[in-house]
Parts: C-alpha cells; structure tokens; sequence
C-alpha cells in the first residue's frame, strides 16, 4: 500500500498495516526530521524491521540528498533476514512505481550485507578452514598488497586467489549488479561469475544506499576503522535488536590475557626477531624506509583491507604524531615487546586476586620494567607497521601477540572506566592455577560515544528495551524521541503466566540456594513434562546458564524426568558447538513441522536466544526457568555494578533486575511473529511475580498478565493454558481490520482523526487563550466545558438513489 | 492378483518386501520391480518360526520339493514384526495344511519338477475348491499388520468381548453403569451396547493404528534383587533397540556369539561391561567406570566418551543461513572478556554425552518417522529448500497483512457435477420460488403513497382516550424502575444464583455422600432405562455405522415394555431414597427438588407409552 505521512510518501509492502507499525514510522520520521537519536521499543513479531527499512528507503528515495542507511543487527541470521526483507521491499517498490524514471530509481537502489571472510570465502581450500583466524590469515597471504605486487611483476611467482583476482579486471563499482544482494545471495553471484564475494561486498561498501551488519563494524574500533571509516556523517543509523548493545560496547575495549597466549606471544616476539635477522642481511632498505617513514609520523602506506592489527583505540585518540624514537628502530620495538610480555609474565605468577586501575598498572610496569606509556600506546600501530614491512605470511599465528599489543595500547589510552583484574584461580575451590588477566572496560559509553557524535541520526530499536530511560542513561546521550508501543490485538494471541509453585505448593526458583533442592528440580521438571503434554508442536525451553541446564539436564535423566518427555516429544539440546547445535536446530524444525513435535532445551544469554525465531508451530510454548540473573559472583560484573552506581547512579539491584528481565523478556519475544500466531510464554520462577519485576517487564507483554496470571501453581497455570488453546486454535472469526490491523482507509482516517484533533487542540488553545484574556478583563470567572453529546441516526433500509427515483406527490 | 498380506522382509540378507498374494507367496528385492522369488501356494509343506524370545523374527517355508526352503527375518522393530509374522503365519498354515490334504488324498504322487512353474497349471488342479474368503476378490489388500482383521473370529468390532471389555476399563463410569445394569440382569449386554456402538468402533481404529516407534531412550535399568544381585530383564524388543542404538554392540554380537560367548553369556558380560556403562544414559556412569571390572572382550569395543567442547562426529552439512550459529560466531573476531563460569558452556563434562545422545537419538527417531510418513507429507515437510528466496520470504512474512482474497482457495473437484447440480435445481425449485417473489418495490410504494393520502388530517382527527395513555406511561415508568431496582440490586453484590445449576449445587451441598450417591445411581440408572426405552420407540438411525441387525418390531415393541416397566419403578426408589433421606435428617424437599427432573422425564415417557399402548393393546 501506499500513504502519506506528512508530505513523505511511504511505499508498505502489505496490504495492511498495524497501527503500531504506523505509529513506529511516524516517530522514525520525526527522528529523521530532527536529526537526533531516538529509542523505541516495538512489541516482538508485529514487524518491526519491515517498517523501518519501509520507512528509511521512502525517505531515501524521495529526498534528493542520499542519506545512506548503516543498519546493525546482532547476528548472522538476523543480517540475511533483515536483507531477505530489503530485497522484497525493493521487489514491492518497482513493481509500485508509476513511471518508468521511478521504477530505474528503484532498480538502481542498491543495499548488500558485509560479514567475514570464513562466511564469505568460496576459494576452495581456504574456505574450508575451520576457524575464521586462519581464513582471515591465509587469505590475507593471497591478496595482500605485496603479494599483489610481486605477482604483477612475476605472474606466477606466488600463490593468489583467482577469485579475488577477478576482481581486479572489473571497474570499481561496477562489481556487482544494482539491486539488493543477501549474503546468499552474493555468494552464488560469486561463484557464478568467478569473483570473491568478500572483496565484492567490502569494495562497493562506498557505492551502497543501505549496507547491513553487525554492530562490531561499527562500535568495534578496530574493525570500524577499517570498514565504516568512510561513511559519511549524514548517514542514518540503525541499531535492531539493541537490546544488548552496551554489552556489545564493553566488548569491543575489553581484553582478556591468558598464560598460554603470553607464551605464543613470546614465541612470535621471537619469530619477529629472528625474521629482522633475516632481513638485515638480505634487504637491510626495506627497514631503514621504514624507519624514515616513522620519523616523518605515521601515515597509513597500503591499503585498509589487508590491515592486520588495527588500532583499538577510537579514531579522535589516534595521534597524528610521529612514532616515539625508543620504539622507531625495528629490533628496539621487538626488544621492547619482548620486556613487556616477560613483565606480564611475571604479574601472572600472583596467586592471590589482584583489581587495580591502568594508571596503577602503568606506574608498576615503569618502577619494574621502565616502560614509559608513550611507546606503550603506539604499541598496535607499531607491530602493524612491522607487520607491513617485512611481510609476514600466516599472520593468525601472531594472534596472541596482536592481542598484547592491542591491550597495551589500550590500556596507556584510557584511564577511565576500566579495570585490570588478575584472576588466578578459575574458580573459588579451583587449586590449578589457570590466571587469567582481565582488561575490562566498564562504560559501555566510551565505545558508542563517537557512533553518536559522528552520525546526526542514530536509532536504537528492539522488543524489550524497558525501562527506555535506562539505555540514555548507561549510553551517555539524550533521545529526540523515546516511546514504547502496545499491541494491539482484537483477541490475546499470546498468554504470559508466572509459575510460582510446583502442583505441591513448593516454591520454585532459580535461586542459588534453591536451584538444586531436588523438590524445585523435580517442579521444573513436571513443567516441562506436563506442557510436553498438552502442548502441539513445539516448546522451547531456556534456562538461566549453561550450567544449570546440563545439571538439570542431567538431574532430569536420572529423575526419570525426561523418560516422560520423550513418550511425547523429541528432546535437542543446546551444545557448546555452535554447528552442532544448528543442526539440532534444524531437527528440531523439522520435527515441528512433520507433526512429531519436540523440545528444545536452550540458554537466556546463549547461542539460540539470539537472532533465532521460534514463531508459529516452532514455539507454541516458551517456559522460562528460572530468572536469567547474571551471576554476581563475578569479579568484572562487580566491578561494573559499582561503577554504574558511582557514575551514573544506577542502583546494583536496579541494574541487575533489568538485565535478567530483558533477557527473559528476549526469550519469550522469540515465539510470536504477526498477530494471528498465538503461543504460551511461562515464566517459572516465584520471584517473577514480583511487581517490581514484572514492571520491568516491556509494556507488551506486561500489559497482558493479568492479576490472577502472576501468581500460579502448575496445575492451575495448565487448566488456563488448556483453556487458551482451546479458544486461540478457534477460528478468528471477528474482523481484525480496523482495529488491530488498518487498511489504507484506516491509515487515511487516522490522519484525518490526528489532523482534527490537532486542530481542535490548536482552536482550543486559542479559544482558551481568549477566554482567559476576557476572563482576566472581565476579572473573574471560570470558562465552562461544554459536553455535547449527540446521538447518530441511521437510516438504513433504502439507498439514497431508490429514494431520489421515488415520486411522491403528497 | 490381490495381496493378500505384505511385510518388509530380508532374504539371504538382502532387504526386501515379503508379500503373499492369492496364488504365491513372492518376495522382491529392494529396488528391483519383479519378484525374485515366487513360490506357488501348493509348493508349501511346512512352515517354521523362530521362537519368540529370539532377536530376529524368521519365519521359514519348507517346500515339498525342497525341505531346506526359504527363510525370511522379518525387518520392522521386534512387536511390529512378530505381529507381521503372525498374519503371514496364520494365512500360510491354512495354505500348508490344504495342500497336505490335497497331497495325501492324490496317493503321493511323486513331486513336481522343481523346475516346472506349477502355478497356473499344476496348483490349480492340486488345488480343492478354495474357501469363498479367499476367492472373494472384494477383501481389501491388507498392507498393515493388525493381527484382528484376520485374527478374531468375527471381524464386527461391535459383537467383540475384548473391545467391550476395553472400552469398560477405559471409562470407570461405564463400567459402573454396566455393573448395576447388566451384571443384575436387569438389560441384556447386547442393549447395553446398542447406541454405543461408535465408542467400541473408536477402539478398534484406535487399536489397529500403527503405533510409531516409542520415544524413549535405551536404558535398561537392573532391578535390585536380594542378596545385593542386579538382575537387567533382557527381552527381544531391548536387544533390537540396543542393537540399533549401539551398532557397536551389533557388531560385537556378530563377532563374538555364538564362536567365543553363548548369547547368555553375551549379555551377561556386556551389562558388566564398561562398553555398558559408557551406552547408559546416565551421569553416574561416569562415576561408576571405575567400580567396573576389566574385561578383555567388551574393553575392546570402548570409545572415548564424546565429552569434548567439539563433538568427535564433525558434519559439514548446510545450514540455512536463517538458523546457522556458526555464522555468527565467526562474524567478527572475539572480543572481550570470557564469560563467567557459569556461562561457559559444556563445563559440566559429564552431561556432553548425555545431551549429545539426546540430540542423536532425536535425530535418529525423527528419521524414522520421516521415512515412514506418506510421500505426500514428506514433499511437504522436506519442500523447505533453502536456495529458494520464497521459502525465506515466506519465513519473514506476515501473513494476515496481506489481503484475505489473495487466496484462491482450494477447488472442489467433484463427480458428476451436472447431475448433482441439476437434481438440485429440481428440488429446490418450489421451495425456492416463494420467497423469490421479491416484493414489487413501486407497486408496494405507491401503495404506500395511498395509505399515507391526506395524513395530515387523518392525525388531527387521531385521538387518544386520556386514560389508556396515562396507564400506559405508568406501565412504563414501572418498567423502568423495576430495571433499576434489579441492576441496583446486581450491583450491592446480593448473592444471587446465576444459574440452575448453581442453584442445585447450593442446593445439594450438605446432603451426605451416601444418599447423595444413592441419588446419582438412581438417576444414571433411569437414564439408561430412558435411553433404552426411547431407542425402541424411534425409528433406528438409518446409521451405517450400526452392524448390528435392526431388531423386529416385535422385539422392540417387547423391549420398550420392558422398559417401561422398569421406568414405572422409579418414582419408588426415589421415595426409598427420599425416606432414607429423611431418617438421616436431611430436608425431603431437598432431594425432591434434586430429583424431580428425572421423574418428570420418567412420568412423559410414561405418559408417552400409555397412550401409544392403548392403540396397539386394541386389536
């Protein structure tokens, strides 16, 4: 269908629309209009990302200035779905277009998707590395700018890939047809015409209107240096599914360092060594060009796309000044590398728990070593630029030694909001030692800082972002817009009910101190066995950590638990491989669809819970057991807690709350998708019903546990799940439209509805205004409302043309 | 040629499809169209069957020419194939003992050529006149393997002792019912069942559906016994299952029994085993590895438990990108701090194999199912492609977004339609054409028009008698203020009784459990006799369902008096029950109240049969 909101005309690939989806672009467009952030949180399943993208492109196309769209979402999965949607948008839209100058604009749209290269790769031995490092590296060695260049002088000296060769032949920005590509997509392209979808896709990143990925390309320094550098600032960006996204900010600057990767970080150092040995004697200019083009600052020689330690600091801390001299001379540096990995060395030979700040780190690491912070913070630039000159090949051998380096640099930058915490045991009773020295960042705000500062537009979006002024408080900046829709619905699709006690009246919970009582392991259990029962289809279970579920799992077995499962459901579980367990995955669909049914047994916070859809008959029940709580005992969760608490005043408990909320919320949100889907989402623990909990809840869901729901015995929760699917798996019968589903007639109305409205609003303001002018004139007096009540009269029966040919001479 | 049964089979080993048809028994290799093996009806002497404790269900034909004959290990899981069995066990024993008959009646005449293809020429001469159940071509093919079609002396399902007995275990109510009903005499069992056929038919379908295969996991658990012994039950079903769970265990079996171990032997050892151990599907397995003795046999066969972060079976299968992990997890490089303990996962090493088992055991069941289900629903369920954009547009879609007449809806395809529809015309016609004389709508206008002629004097000569017009408005003005009073009423939350049935529970609350069960047999009881009695009454249901002979008149007419005098009894039980009642000290109102709507059903219906009888009674 086609509108208008204001003067914009909005291209929606549906024949209806939900009032939520209106609302949700008309906010996206003020956002747009303003040029300020916005937070909103749409209800899960009622599409949110087709009315953005529907949104963004209308205005897009219709505005004669470009802005380009960054759309992140969190994962894989999420990027192909987002792109799928794009690509029948723009299907939608040429076929819309009413003359042929606009259906070219169309066809010329252009949106792909980026990811890394083992997702990418189709060169036919690198692709079938396992790990992504080592794609990474032995593809770095076939296309790095040296081996480019040796191969052109001497065609068949070194190894290249034909793939990427392809390439080379083609006019830049011409790699790829005009039109929307899903990875999938890109990579039959790719092997069709003989090019490598990686390069395609990273080439035309300039030449796109819409590019989809991750949120680490573009809150990740080190990869956002490389990839989103040149996006200009105008361009309008979208964080979906961002719900997690402070976790993501903490990540992209937090490090971890281990004794093993110090050792091959030794072992590299030496490599490196041995290598500048070698190179002396054999081809002693290529070092002193380097050293002459250090002196002169540093300058980025070859290009972006074979970088390989890149800088981890945000790019307005890069220094645009010249290498500091200890550090310039070659073997100085790796002298230097190897002082620093021998110092952290020895810091790991602590066996008791050590938390200090960096500046304290950097005041010890000169007292013992006489590092200065200075070359220390060059450390990443430094080892890339060595890595340049003498051409490394196998460069994900020297993986630890990149994290070193980034972790110095790191570490000399920012003395605010991070921690060092050396672990030495792994856990409480562990007497092993395996230290593990932590770098942890603690403001999620330093990472998405420049985001925001750079780009005028930047939308935050997801089901469960409640409570909304938490995220402008944790992410340090003020929203244009922040709203959180209802759902609209004519008849409930989905049940939320709090569980908190077992047929027998035992409390269950997740409560340390309870978790394995076996009464509340053996109420979980009938849980699971009873909805297994009366539930068709699919039931996704999630548990609060990985190691709950594989002692419940275990618990539940030798319970006899599962044998009660198994005689009505397939059981899949979560596994610590993530290819495992997408086959699981896929077994576990299909089993939904051949009407065999199955349970899945999966983690809040895990691999599953993210990005995967569990609508329709793939989850007609989510049981929740338990409430996802992070676990507290965590040396970097306490240090981060505390600082919320001191530096933006957010209470631990406070913060705590909401995050276990909005990751059992994320797992609930999973089964729905559209309005007619229906599905159970149980929440088993005592302390959901809890109202400070549940008002933690996003207003979707929260808005539809009604009071008796939030507080149920098991048997009790069936007989109203029992209920429920008696009366959802009726027929729809009423009409939807009008209210919880609009026409484009709706739509019009709507307006016209808000339009009156406004203007009543405006008229009344002045009339008000008036009123009170005379009333202040006339000195006293209190103007009245006045309620008009008017009743309709219907006419019905004949149409008004009968009528009119109707003669009556009275 | 019909078939008469079919069963997957294996011969000589190889897989294949067994399948007795009414002149061979003939079995065809897996892939292959024509039979490999055809042996006529008459060449059948004996027949041979494994016994029924053993893994492999087999069933051998010895044949007159050739006493080593064919065996056949039937292939499906343990019950379904003994059951297999036993239909081609049953149909081939008539065969066999037939042509013994015949044999011994033609004074032994020397055997066919082995050679010669007896079928048409030979047999049919051997053959004696053939029972007329065979010979029907109408009998079905019967492919599944229900023991009942064939097995039961009778195949009415409505006549069957056992599915009565069935259907009476099932629901206690029922079998009260029948209790006090039919064990007194006072119906017979066979009116008991009339009117209740469909629930003795729903337990034959129920019966004769093939069961898939079970769930659950194999796991035997030994039973403690005295005397601190262990004792594992071992039954053919658990040696398919393990052998089919555990291939390894198949291929030491095949290795080992019966050259080095006995098969008792073999078990025994086996459940000692730390290869046993490591197959249970437990976490104390791990634990009790160390209690478990060496042994030089088993010890050989024992893998690794599959506990690694990475399992030891590395698939490279496709993943549609909408559900693969793996994509993500190598998206970008890994950053940040390693999660806590509790969230790492596979720290629980022991449970790795359980869930790894899970996962596979799900996998190989789903598997089985699939192969099993009909072509059609396995195009649909395997039509999920994932190269085609449609099959992703279709998991991005929002379905009741679209406009509902999108859909085109499926079309009737009907015989015969012409006839249907003309024969429709024609009856419908007439009854049709009334309403169809659809009201002239000027004519009724200008009729109207006339009606309404000099209005304007007609209502200023309209006048109203004062009194009619106040009595009326005071008829109103009652009206509503009787409404109000109810709905303020309503609303001060007077306890009020919603409904009858509300009304009786409040009614019958303090009554005692034993007069309040006296009451309720009462009332099943008569309702079983109104049953009765109205069923005799009314035509019978022109129900195909019903196999059972109509009964004559005569013997309804007799029933209903039956009946009826039994329903004539029934204001006296009430009046014992309502006596009793009253010694006990409960209002007799009460339970009158309480049993006043069956004794009003009773009093028409015998007002029903009074009047009927007095016709009949006179000649």
């Amino acid at each position: 269908m086609k509108f208008f909101i204001d003067d914009l005309p909005i291209i929606f690939p549906y024949d209806r629309i939900y009032p939520e989806q209106y609302a949700y672009m008309c906010d996206l467009k003020r956002t747009l209009d303003t040029t300020g952030h916005c937070v909103l949180e749409m209800p899960s399943g009622t599409g949110k990302t087709v009315s953005l993208l529907s949104l963004i492109v209308s205005y897009q196309q219709f505005f004669p200035i470009k802005r380009k769209l960054i759309y992140c979402s969190r994962t894989v999965p999420e990027i192909e779905k987002a792109l799928s949607e794009l690509k029948r948008l723009m299907e939608y839209r040429i076929e819309m277009a009413e003359t042929e100058e606009q259906r070219e604009k169309e066809k010329n749209f252009m949106g792909l998707g980026l990811t890394s290269r083992k997702n990418l790769c189709i060169h036919p031995e690198v692709s079938k590395e396992k790990k992504g490092k080592v794609v990474d590296g032995r593809c770095r060695d076939l296309t790095n700018a040296a081996t480019m260049n040796r191969s052109r002088e001497d065609p068949g000296s070194v190894q290249t890939c034909s793939f990427h060769d392809n390439l080379g032949d083609i006019e830049g920005g011409q790699l790829i047809p005009q039109g929307i590509w899903t990875l999938a997509d890109v990579l039959q392209y790719g092997r069709e015409h003989g090019t490598c979808p990686y390069f395609t896709v990273r080439r035309m990143m300039p030449f796109v209107d819409v590019v989809i990925y991750s949120f680490h390309y573009l809150l990740d320094p080190k990869v956002a240096e490389q990839v989103s550098k040149e996006m200009s600032k105008d361009s309008i960006v979208v964080f979906d599914e961002a719900h997690n996204i402070d976790n993501v900010c903490l990540e992209s600057l937090s490090i971890d360092l281990t004794r093993p990767m110090l050792d091959s970080a030794a072992r590299s150092v030496n490599k490196l060594a041995d290598k500048i040995e070698e190179i002396k004697t054999t081809d002693a200019s290529k070092l002193q060009d380097e050293y002459a083009k250090l002196v002169e600052g540093l300058q980025e020689a070859a290009e972006d796309e074979d970088s390989f330690v890149n800088n981890p600091v945000l790019p307005e801390d890069l220094l645009k000044e010249a290498i500091p001299g200890n550090i310039r001379k070659a073997e100085h540096f790796v002298a230097f590398l190897k002082r620093f990995v021998e110092y952290l060395k020895t810091r790991m030979r602590v066996l008791h728990v050590v938390a200090e700040t960096p500046l304290s780190f950097l005041q010890h690491l000169k007292d013992i070593t006489y590092i200065e912070r200075r070359p220390l913070r060059f450390c990443a630039e430094r080892l890339q630029s060595l890595v340049r000159t003498l051409e490394l090949s196998r460069l994900d051998e020297y993986n630890s030694l990149q994290k070193v380096a980034s972790f110095a640099t790191l570490v000399s930058t920012y003395e605010k909001g991070f921690l060092l915490i050396l672990e030495p045991f792994e856990t409480d009773n562990a007497t092993v030692p395996n230290p593990i020295f932590h770098f942890a960042c603690l403001d999620p705000a330093i990472a998405i800082k420049p985001v925001f500062e750079r780009f005028s537009s930047v939308v935050i979006t997801s089901g469960t972002l409640s409570p909304l002024d938490m995220y402008p408080k944790m992410l340090q900046f003020t929203p244009v817009v922040q709203e959180t829709y209802a759902m609209t619905l004519t008849r409930n699709a989905f049940l939320p009910l709090v569980i908190t006690r077992g047929s027998d009246q035992v409390a269950v919970s997740s409560r340390f101190e309870v978790r394995n009582d076996p009464a509340v392991v053996r109420n979980f259990g009938s849980i699971l066995v009873e909805y297994s029962k009366i539930v068709p289809d699919g039931v996704v279970a999630f548990f609060p950590s990985y190691l709950y579920m594989e002692s419940i799992v275990a618990a539940w077995n030798d319970m006899g638990i599962l044998n009660e499962v198994w005689k009505h459901k397939l059981i899949f579980v979560e596994t610590p491989d993530a290819n495992e367990t997408s086959i699981a995955l896929e077994n576990y669909r299909r089993a939904c669809d051949n009407g065999r049914g199955a349970v899945l047994l999966s983690v809040a916070r895990g691999k599953v819970s993210e990005g995967i859809d569990f609508d329709h008959n793939y989850g007609r029940a989510v049981i929740m057991f338990g409430v996802p709580y992070q676990y507290t005992e965590n040396r970097i969760l306490k240090a981060r807690l505390e600082y919320l608490r001191d530096a933006y005043r957010i209470r631990e408990s406070e913060f705590l709350g909401f995050d276990a909320i909005r990751n059992a919320a994320q797992c609930v949100g999973r089964a729905l998708r559209g309005k007619t889907d229906w599905g159970l989402m149980v929440f088993a623990d005592k302390r959901f019903a809890r109202a400070d909990k549940r008002a933690k809840l996003p207003r979707w869901i929260n808005q539809y546990i009604t009071e008796t729901a939030a507080n149920l015995s098991t048997d009790m929760a069936l007989t109203l799940s029992k209920l429920f699917m008696r009366t959802i798996s009726q027929n729809a019968g009423e009409n939807l439209t009008g209210v919880s589903l609009w026409t484009l007639e709706d739509v019009e109305r709507a307006q016209a509805a808000q339009r009156a409205a406004e203007a009543e609003a405006d008229a009344a303001a002045a009339e008000q205004e008036r009123v009170r002018a005379q009333a202040a004139a006339a000195g006293g007096g209190e103007p009245m409302d006045e309620d008009e009540d008017e009743d309709e009269y219907y006419a019905g029966g004949l149409s008004d043309t009968v009528l009119g040919a109707i003669d009556l001479d009275i | 040629m019909s078939t008469l049964c079919a069963a997957r089979a294996k011969f000589k080993k190889l897989p294949g499809l067994l399948e007795l048809t009414d002149t061979h028994l003939q079995w065809t290799q897996d892939g292959k169209k024509a039979p490999t093996l055809r042996v006529p009806h008459a060449d059948a002497a004996a027949l041979f069957s494994s016994k029924d404790g053993k893994p492999q269900v087999r069933l051998k034909v010895a044949l007159f020419n050739d006493d080593e004959g064919h065996t056949f290990t039937f292939s499906a899981a343990q019950p379904v194939a003994l059951n297999e069995r036993e239909t081609f066990k049953l149909e081939l024993t008539n065969i066999v003992s037939r042509n013994r008959s015949t044999r011994e009646a033609s004074v032994l005449k020397p055997p066919t050529t082995p050679s010669a293809p007896p079928a048409s020429t030979n047999g049919s001469s051997l053959r004696p006149p053939v029972p007329s159940s065979y010979a029907t071509p109408s009998r079905a093919p019967s492919v599944s393997s229900d023991g009942r079609a064939s097995g039961t002396p009778s195949n009415n399902p409505t006549s069957d002792f056992r599915l009565r007995k069935k259907v009476l275990v099932k629901s206690p109510e029922l079998a009260s019912l029948h209790r006090e009903l039919v064990m007194s005499g006072q119906i017979t069992e066979s009116e008991f069942w009339e009117g209740r056929e469909h629930l003795l038919l729903a337990q034959a379908a129920a019966e004769s559906q093939k069961k898939g295969r079970p769930g659950q996991l194999v796991d035997p658990r030994p039973q403690a016994v005295d005397g601190g012994e262990i004792k594992i039950v071992i039954t053919p079903q658990l040696v398919h299952d393990i052998f089919e769970e555990f291939p390894v265990v198949a291929k030491a079996y095949d290795e080992n029994v019966p050259a080095k171990l006995s098969e008792g032997e073999f078990w025994k050892r086996y459940f000692q085993s730390k290869l046993f151990h490591s197959h249970r599907a437990s976490i104390r397995s791990t634990a009790t590895q160390n209690v478990v003795k060496d042994d030089a046999i088993f010890d050989k066969y024992l893998e690794k438990p599959d506990d690694e972060l990475e399992p030891r079976r590395q698939r490279d299968q496709d993943v549609d990108m909408f559900i693969d992990l793996n994509a993500t997890q190598e998206d970008h490089d890994e950053t940040g701090n390693g999660q806590d303990v509790t969230m790492q996962a596979g720290k629980q090493r022991g449970a790795l194999p359980l869930i790894r088992k899970f996962n596979e055991h799900s996998e190989r069941l789903l598997k089985t199912a699939m192969s099993e289900g009909s072509p059609a629903k396995r195009r649909r369920v395997d039509s999920a492609d994932p190269s085609d954009p449609w099959n992703h547009y279709s998991q991005i879609d929002l379905d009741d977004l679209h406009d509902p007449q999108a859909s085109a809806g499926i079309l009737l395809d009907m015989q015969d339609r012409q006839r249907y529809f003309e024969g429709r015309v024609g009856a419908g016609k007439s009854a049709e054409e009334a309403p169809r004389q659809a009201v002239d709508l000027t004519a009724a206008l200008a009729e109207a028009t006339q009606d309404l002629q000099g209005w304007s004097g007609n209502l200023a000569q309209l006048k109203i008698d004062r009194k009619a017009g106040e009595a009326a408005l005071v008829s109103m003005t009652q009206n509503v203020a009787a409404r109000l009073d109810v709905n303020k009423r309503k609303s001060a939350s007077v306890p009020s009784f919603t409904g009858v049935a509300d009304f009786m529970i409040h009614l019958l609350d303090d009554i005692p459990e034993d007069i309040f069960g006296q009451m309720r047999t009462c009332q099943t009881a008569a309702n079983e006799f109104l049953r009765q009695f109205w069923a005799s009454i009314y035509p019978p249901t022109s129900d195909p369902q019903t196999i059972s002979a109509p009964a004559t008149p005569a013997q309804k007419a007799a029933k209903a008096a039956r009946m009826a005098g039994y329903l004539a009894k029934t204001p006296e039980k009430v009046a014992a029950i309502v006596n009793a009642g009253q010694a006990a000290g409960i209002d007799r109102q009460k339970i009158e109240i309480g049993m006043k709507p069956i004794l009003d059903a009773v009093e028409k219906a015998l007002a029903f049969w009074r009047t009927r009888k007095q016709p009949v009674g006179r000649p």
